[in-house]
Formats: C-alpha cells, sequence, structure tokens
C-alpha cells in the first residue's frame, strides 16, 4: 500500500511547505475533470498527511461513537410506538380532564 | 478546437464570457451591453421578449414577465406568462438561449458547451435544475462551478505566495460567503457557506412594504393591492435602493397610486440612507455569522485573511462594506467587477476544460454534508433516526468516502439507506435525496452482519451510493442525480429543446411581420397612463371627458400608425391633464 508521503512523492518528514508544493504539482499532472480518480488519491494523502500534523489534538478530542447501527425498520417501530404512547396519554389527558 | 464560453446565470443579471488568447472577455448583446437582465416576458402581441425589453414591460405587464426566477430554481413552481405554464428551469432556458445567441452572433460561430454557474450554497436539485436549463437551451454542460469560486478564478493574483480571501457573494437573491486560498494558478476553496434566499430583492421589498406604510401614513389607507401596482412599487423601491448607494437621500414620486373618491392620490416621500440601512440591517446580521462559520470551517481567524473580494451588486451598498471591514478588521479589495467576474472566471474555467492554454487549476468542495439515517448507540440505549454524516461539508470533490454499518437486530434480513443532505443531528430535518434497500442479509445475531456504504460525489454534482454487505456481498445502490424536481429523460430534454427553438423562431416571425406594418408600441408608462385615463373618464364632466377622450384618440392614432405626430408629447400633454383632472376632482 502507498504510503501518503509516496503518494505526494515526498519524504515523511516533508516540511509542510514541500508537501503543499507537491500536491500543487500532483494537481497539475492529475486534474480533477480529466483524472477523477487520481486526484480523488492525491487529494486523500494530502489530508491524510495535514491530519497527522495535528493528529495529537485530535485523538484526545475525537469523542466518536462506539456504535454505529442502521435500520430505518425499528425507526418506524420506535417512532409508531412513541406515537402512539402519545395518542393514549392524550386519550388519558381528556378523560382525566372531563 | 471548439470554443466553450462561461455563463454567470444570475437573479437579475446574466452575463456570457470567452476565453481569447488566454484572455477573458464578457461577450456584449447587439446593443453594446455587457449584461442581460434576467426577465423574461411575452408582449402584447405575443413575441418573446429576454432582457432589458422584458424588464420595460414589466412594471405595465407583470401578468405576462417574469423575474428572478431564480430563486424558484430546484422546485415545481410554475408561473403562468401569456396562455402556458412555465417551469423555473423553462425560464432560465430561455436566458440562457438568448445568450448562447448573443455569444454566437458576437463570436460568428456557433457554440454548443457552456460552464454555468450557481451559488456555492445551492442544493444538489438547483444544481440540476440548472444544468438541465442548459440542456434545453442547447447546451452541453460541461460543468456546473460555484459563483464565487469562479470570482476568485477571475481575480487574477499572479503571485506564488499564498494568498488567503474571503469572497463575499450578495447577488440579487442569494448570497455566499466562500474561504479561498490562491496559491499561484492554483485555487482551492476551504469552506463555502451562505443562503440561498438572501439578496437584493429581500431588500427591494423591505423598501416596497416601507413606501407602502408611507402611503397608509400620507392617505390614512392601503395602497391598491393589484399586480400592476405592486409592480410599480417595487421597481420604485429598486430605484430608489440603487440611489441610496451613491446619495443621503432620494426622493420617490409615484402618481396614481390609488384614488379616494375622485381624487387620485400619489406617493411623495423622501428616503434617508439610514432609513433603509435600519430595514435591511437584521438581513445584513446573517451574513456576518456566514462570514464566521466558513472562517470556522476553515480553522482560519479574521487576521490570517489577506483580502476580502466583494462580488454581487447588493455590494454596492456602502453599509455593507461598512459592516464587513468593521467585523473583520479589513477593508475590501476595490478595483474588483462586481457584475462581470463570475462570468469572466466560468470562462476561464471552460477554456481549462476544452484545453485552451489557462492557467488555472480549481479545487472546490461540496457545500452541503451528505450522510444517511442511522441508529446511534447514545447514553440513552440505541436511538434511531440520527444523520450520520459520510461525506463532511466542505470535502473536496471530486470525492469517495465509505463508512461501515452493521445491523440492529438479530437475524435481520435487509437495511434500508436513506440519504439525506444537511447539517442537522436528526435525520429527517434534512434534505431527503432518495433511499434503497439492501435484502437477503445473512441470518446472524444483531451488530454481526456488516454494510459498507460508499458515496461517490463527482465533479458534476452526482452522488452515487452503493451498499455492500461484507459476507456475502449483497449490494444496492442509488444515483442520486435529480432530486425535487422531476428527472427528464433525454427525450423529454430533446422536446423542450425543440418548443424552446420553436418559441424563438416564431418570435422571429412576429417580429418580421411586425416590420410590414408601421405599428408603433406605447411605451409601459404611456400605457399605464391610458389606462389610468379610461378609469378616470367615467368621474369626468363633459368637457373634460371630450378633451381626454381626444387625447386618447390621438395617441391611438400615432400607435396604429395613422398618424406622426410625437408620442412624447402627447404623453406629457395626457400627464399634465391627469395631473390637473384628479386635482379638480
Amino acid at each position: 500500500m502507498t504510503s501518503p508521503h509516496d503518494r505526494l512523492g515526498i519524504s515523511p518528514d516533508a516540511a509542510p511547505a514541500e508537501v503543499k508544493t507537491a500536491y500543487h504539482a500532483k494537481l497539475r499532472e492529475f486534474p480533477a475533470h480529466t483524472h477523477p480518480e487520481e486526484f480523488k488519491a492525491v487529494r486523500a494523502a494530502y489530508d491524510a498527511i495535514r491530519k497527522g500534523e495535528t493528529a495529537k489534538d485530535d485523538d484526545f478530542l475525537n469523542v466518536r461513537p462506539l456504535e454505529v447501527t442502521l435500520d430505518p425498520d425499528s425507526l418506524k417501530q420506535l417512532r409508531e410506538k412513541a406515537l402512539a404512547q402519545i395518542d393514549i396519554s392524550l386519550d388519558e389527558l381528556i378523560r382525566e380532564t372531563f | 478546437m471548439t470554443r466553450a464560453v462561461g455563463i454567470d446565470l444570475g437573479t437579475t443579471n446574466s452575463e456570457v464570457a470567452i476565453v481569447e488568447n488566454g484572455q477573458a472577455r464578457v461577450l456584449p448583446g447587439e446593443d453594446g451591453d455587457l449584461i442581460l437582465p434576467s426577465c423574461v416576458g411575452f408582449s402584447e402581441t405575443g413575441k418573446l421578449l429576454v432582457g432589458r425589453e422584458a424588464l420595460r414591460q414589466y412594471e405595465a405587464a407583470p401578468e405576462r414577465t417574469v423575474k428572478s426566477i431564480k430563486r424558484w430554481m430546484g422546485t415545481d413552481h410554475k408561473t403562468l406568462l401569456g396562455d402556458r405554464e412555465y417551469l423555473p428551469h423553462e425560464i432560465s432556458a430561455i436566458i440562457l438561449r438568448s445568450l448562447k445567441q448573443r455569444a454566437e452572433t458576437a463570436l460568428a460561430e456557433s457554440i454548443a458547451q457552456a460552464v454555468i454557474t450557481v451559488p456555492a450554497y445551492f442544493t444538489d436539485a438547483q444544481r440540476q435544475a440548472t444544468k438541465t436549463a442548459g440542456e434545453i437551451a442547447g447546451f452541453e454542460v460541461l460543468q456546473i462551478i460555484n459563483e464565487p469560486t469562479a470570482a476568485a478564478i477571475a481575480y487574477d493574483l499572479r503571485s506564488e505566495e499564498t494568498e488567503r480571501v474571503l469572497v463575499y457573494d450578495l447577488g440579487g437573491g442569494t448570497f455566499d460567503v466562500s474561504v479561498v486560498e490562491i496559491t499561484g494558478e492554483v485555487t482551492e476553496v476551504l469552506a463555502s457557506h451562505g443562503n440561498n434566499r438572501l439578496g437584493g430583492d429581500d431588500f427591494d421589498r423591505r423598501l416596497q412594504l416601507h413606501l407602502k406604510e408611507l402611503f397608509r401614513k400620507q392617505h390614512g389607507m392601503d395602497v391598491p393591492d393589484d399586480p400592476v401596482t405592486n409592480a410599480r412599487l417595487l421597481r420604485t423601491a429598486e430605484q430608489a435602493k440603487i440611489d441610496l448607494s451613491t446619495h443621503a437621500f432620494t426622493t420617490v414620486r409615484e402618481a396614481f397610486l390609488g384614488s379616494k373618491g375622485k381624487t387620485a392620490l400619489h406617493l411623495e416621500a423622501e428616503i434617508a440612507r439610514t432609513d433603509f440601512e435600519n430595514l435591511i440591517h437584521p438581513l445584513l446580521d446573517e451574513t456576518l455569522e456566514a462570514i464566521d462559520r466558513a472562517l470556522s470551517d476553515a480553522t482560519l481567524q479574521p487576521d490570517d485573511l489577506d483580502r476580502i473580494i466583494l462580488v454581487g451588486g447588493s455590494t454596492r451598498i456602502p453599509l455593507i462594506q461598512h459592516m464587513i471591514e468593521s467585523h473583520l478588521g479589513q477593508a475590501p479589495t476595490d478595483g474588483i467587477q462586481p457584475d462581470l467576474c463570475v462570468a469572466l472566471g466560468a470562462s476561464l474555467q471552460a477554456g481549462v476544460l476544452v484545453g485552451e492554454a489557462v492557467d488555472a487549476i480549481l479545487v472546490d468542495v461540496v457545500p452541503h454534508s451528505l450522510g444517511i439515517a442511522a441508529a446511534m448507540s447514545t447514553p440513552m440505549g440505541i436511538v434511531p433516526g440520527f444523520f450520520s454524516v459520510v461525506v463532511p461539508r466542505n470535502s473536496v470533490i471530486p470525492v469517495s468516502r465509505s463508512e461501515v454499518y452493521s445491523t440492529l437486530f438479530d437475524s435481520q434480513e435487509t437495511v434500508e439507506i436513506e440519504v439525506f443532505q444537511g447539517e442537522n443531528p436528526i435525520a429527517e430535518e434534512n434534505v431527503p435525496l432518495g433511499s434503497f434497500k439492501v435484502e437477503d442479509l445473512p441470518s446472524q445475531p444483531a451488530g454481526s452482519v456488516q454494510v459498507e456504504v460508499h458515496f461517490d460525489f463527482d465533479l458534476n454534482g452526482i452522488l452515487t451510493v452503493t451498499a455492500t454487505e461484507k459476507g456475502k456481498g449483497q449490494q444496492g445502490s442509488l444515483i442520486v442525480s435529480n432530486t425535487g424536481v422531476h428527472r427528464l429523460s433525454s427525450h423529454e430534454i430533446s422536446q423542450a429543446r425543440a418548443d424552446l427553438e420553436a418559441l424563438f423562431e416564431q418570435d422571429e416571425a412576429i417580429e418580421s411581420s411586425a416590420s410590414d406594418s408601421p405599428i408603433v408600441t406605447l411605451s409601459p408608462e404611456l400605457s399605464v397612463l391610458v389606462d389610468r385615463a379610461r378609469t378616470l373618464a367615467d368621474s369626468l364632466d363633459d368637457e373634460q371627458a371630450d378633451e381626454l377622450q381626444d387625447l386618447l384618440d390621438q395617441i391611438e392614432a400615432v400607435a396604429e400608425g395613422n398618424s406622426d405626430e410625437d408620442l412624447e408629447v402627447l404623453q406629457s400633454e395626457l400627464e399634465d391633464f391627469l395631473y390637473y383632472a384628479s386635482r379638480e376632482n
């Protein structure tokens, strides 16, 4: 697997200015409208390197959800349940009021 | 090599530009005007009017004229013009077709390709509607690019030092702010924010309401609420707004706005710039908040900005310049052509795409976050309906991103992927882009079946979402290429294009038959006067009524080509007559 630095053709200890120059050179080589895949890879590498520069802060503050699960069916069920509850409580409320 | 144009399709005005020998220039119409008002209408005889001609009749015939259609792009709002209803992209197509004709006449060659700009904050549906309009107009739309970005490309820096530039774009109907980094020929957007329903039109409307209020105070009654009166007041408000950009005071005079018994009522008022500023201040505060969010998204402080560029006609309002300067501690850069730079930038990008020798590399971002509805584990248990962002706003495009999700129940057989666009943590509060299902998942305990959701967003703003079950490889996918509006098939587009061509040709036929008989059309001002005179006629005594009828007959004779008296003289006679008649009554 190519490292982000390899992708931009620079050494792992390149200074931020060098990273940017290399990134711009790659943009010239792979314009987004003619080389979308290469462009995306170049951009991903650039993002990764820049993120690395600030990774120390990020790791500490990065509160990602532990688990992300997906099921809109259950969403619907839960919503219906919740709505049903509201309905009932409304009925009860009316009953209790009168 | 075929050439491609760049088009700024604005709320109020539109322009078309081309690159020649590496230099961009805006192409003039036959009248030499670089600007085409984004206004479409039909004359009394059914002749199609586009631009200044249509705008001229707006006051007199608002029911046959439409402007600011851009505000409705991406919706199915219908506009009745003459005997037919038009969708927003159909009206826009008429404007684009007119710009195409303008370019072809100016360059004496046929033009088939274009880059069209949209506000950076336009949604997917609004972008697609714009692209469709371009296709109906007969263009191959090479790319839809963002207006502030186009302005930044046009802004020729020619410095290898990196400059950070804030582009503040306030037009007739939309507002955008973009933070851009320019290094040599590379223009990279760091963040964009905006409001698709904020612009000069809103200032006009506030001032129009203010004028109505003044009228009510002066006469103790409301201005009649009919389309013609509203259109007149809106034009008056717009003119007053423009005057107040260069003057501290302006006088508004509108005669015959209404009547009380037999007395005609006029509006005459002095508006101070400060009055106008008080009306629009709350709207401008919103734009400052947008600046702050764009800066924070770009992780920059106001001090980090090297330059502020103002784009769009509304930025001529002095208060805007002052507010930006005091908010950011820096005066905006002079010497930008706020009306033309977007079209110029679009033409440069068009040049790049067709291989002209243009040094411009554009790196743009997606303005809205893209993601799906998902259940998330929270301190209160698993809660469904959250918006799980896959492509965060301000990601560079084109972009591909994936996230892995897992099933919520034991033996869950299907997952439904609902795709949204927006920033609200509750999925349903965002703009729905579509949904699809992945079925026949392997029967396993909750959480052990993993589904990878892959988003692919290309340069043309087309989003493809693919979901793949990691074990067995079940797949489902969705191509979101048009939402909100009915997606036109290529057949429907060619049909619409043929209809549009017919409209333009029929227009030429009417024009040539009209030139056979020398019929003079009345100016909108005169038409309004004549209409008013007719309504007034009943309330006059016989002598006055005869005098009026005589005047009207003379005007009619000129209009029918049976008399060569000077219409302007007759018009001023009629004005005087109406003025005194209304006084006496």
